[in-house]
């Protein structure tokens, strides 16, 4: 996760306090997105940028999980997320995210 | 209570919290306590050491000022009156993994004391400083920073109070020095144990393994250049506007063939790079810089050469594996002897 939005996402923590901010990934693959899962919950492993030690704890999902789907106007997820959908390895996304999300997130 | 071991840690721009590739021409700077990845090696190293400063520079500047940077890093690292000295770790950044090992030698040369940097056993920088260094072998991306952080800290440890240490054991890459001991069992003993394990298909393992040579025959001269169709190959990125193949900025799965037919210089319209690791701005703004056709066009017309072969290749090297970069290399050779190129000029960054 880049810094700038490490900055951002730590700055919206702070604002809005981190038990109301959820954060909704769009990675493409599985281990790219359990690592930004990693940097908003237990701290930016690669120690490089402003999370690097900051345990947010955020409620983290990826735009593939149940969950989320079942909040998304169908006819939207179909537009925007679809496509993507069929070519992803949604299993391993979302597998990935979650064994996270369950260890780190405290919201 | 013993003295704890005092450290200082290098790190580049971008490790180093000061910014990304925009970041890469500052100049060494210090900072007292621990930065970025200081903070794992700070809980890694427990309460024997303490990270009592970190240097930082940026990859651009190293690498284009080695020896006057090296110099200045060295200084700033002497300030902190270090009893041992840790870096990076690079992963697979090139630049940074060559910074990281020639600062090591030159505090290992200068303060005589035990240094320790990590990287992935492709980075340039372990060829060029494994012989002198101790460096830990590394996953290739920043991923791996939760493993190679505790290996790197108990090495350094283990050096920094002057124990014995071992390559397989403390995982980092052997540094080509052979120490005399006694075996059990005699030379010729040992050799057939081997070789019956070899028959059998068995893991064995060689006690004296055999650098590997990776030696090219150039090809014979051409012999008249002005007859002579040559190619441009580069690893430098350039592609037409917009990328159309999508080559990746790092690591690139692909590499891509495009037209010239008529194309007497690219510019800012037609041309761009898609690489990540070096700054863009003077290859976008006139890619020539990187993929000479306004020069071929010259030789063209002057008659130096034959003719320029009407597709170029191109890809990104930036991190890009050596067994994927012989592969497209492979491919690319195949197709251009296929159409009777004689001469290929390879550009990089």
């Amino acid at each position: 996760m880049d810094l700038e939005n490490q900055a951002r996402v730590k700055e919206l923590a702070e604002k809005y306090g981190a038990e109301n901010v959820v954060v909704v990934i769009g990675g493409a693959e599985a281990e790219a997105s359990g690592l930004t899962a990693e940097t908003v919950t237990a701290g930016d492993p690669t120690y490089a940028g402003p999370l690097a030690g900051v345990q947010l704890g955020l409620s983290v999902w990826h735009i593939v999980e149940d969950d989320i789907k079942a909040e998304i106007d169908p006819a939207v997820y179909e537009d925007q997320v679809s496509m993507m959908e069929m070519v992803l390895d949604v299993d391993a996304i979302k597998e990935e995210v979650s064994t996270i999300r369950e260890q780190y997130s405290k919201y | 209570m013993t003295r704890k071991i005092r450290v200082v840690h290098y790190l580049n721009q971008f490790f180093g919290q000061i910014g990304g590739e925009d970041k890469a021409g500052m100049r060494p700077m210090d900072k007292a306590g621990h930065v970025g990845p200081g903070m794992a090696f700070a809980s890694a190293l427990g309460d024997q050491a303490e990270i009592v400063g970190t240097v930082i520079c940026g990859d651009t500047y190293f690498g284009e000022n080695m020896e006057t940077a090296t110099a200045e890093v060295v200084d700033l690292i002497v300030k902190y009156e270090p009893d041992l000295v840790i870096a990076g770790p690079a992963f697979n950044a090139g630049r940074y993994g060559t910074a990281c090992g020639a600062v090591c030698a030159a505090v290992a040369e200068k303060l005589q004391i035990p240094v320790v940097t990590g990287m992935y056993r492709e980075n340039p920088g372990v060829d060029m400083f494994r012989k002198r260094i101790h460096i830990v072998e590394t996953e290739g991306s920043a991923a791996g920073m939760r493993r190679a952080v505790p290996k790197m800290a108990k090495l350094a440890l283990k050096l920094a109070k002057g124990e014995p240490t071992d390559s397989a054991a403390d995982g980092y890459l052997t540094r080509g020095i052979r120490k005399n001991y006694f075996a059990e069992e005699r030379g010729s003993a040992r050799a057939v144990e081997m070789l019956v394990r070899k028959l059998g298909e068995q893991e064995f393992a060689t006690e004296y393994p055999m650098p590997q040579f990776d030696r090219v025959d150039p090809n014979p001269a051409i012999r008249d250049m002005s007859k002579a169709k040559i190619a441009l190959v580069t690893s430098g990125g350039i592609v037409p506007k917009g990328n159309p193949d999508h080559i990746e900025s790092s690591s690139a799965s692909k590499y891509g063939k495009y037209d010239l037919e008529g194309v007497d210089a690219l510019t800012a319209e037609s041309h761009q790079t898609a690489h990540g690791g070096y700054d863009p701005v003077y290859a976008n703004e006139s890619p020539d810089r990187v993929l000479p056709v306004d020069v071929m066009r010259d030789l063209e017309r002057e008659g130096s050469i034959g003719e320029l072969y009407r597709y170029y290749y191109a890809t990104v090297g930036n991190g890009t594996s050596v067994a994927n970069a012989k592969k497209y290399a492979a491919a690319i050779a195949k197709e251009l002897v296929e159409a009777e190129v004689q001469g290929v000029i390879l550009t990089s960054t």
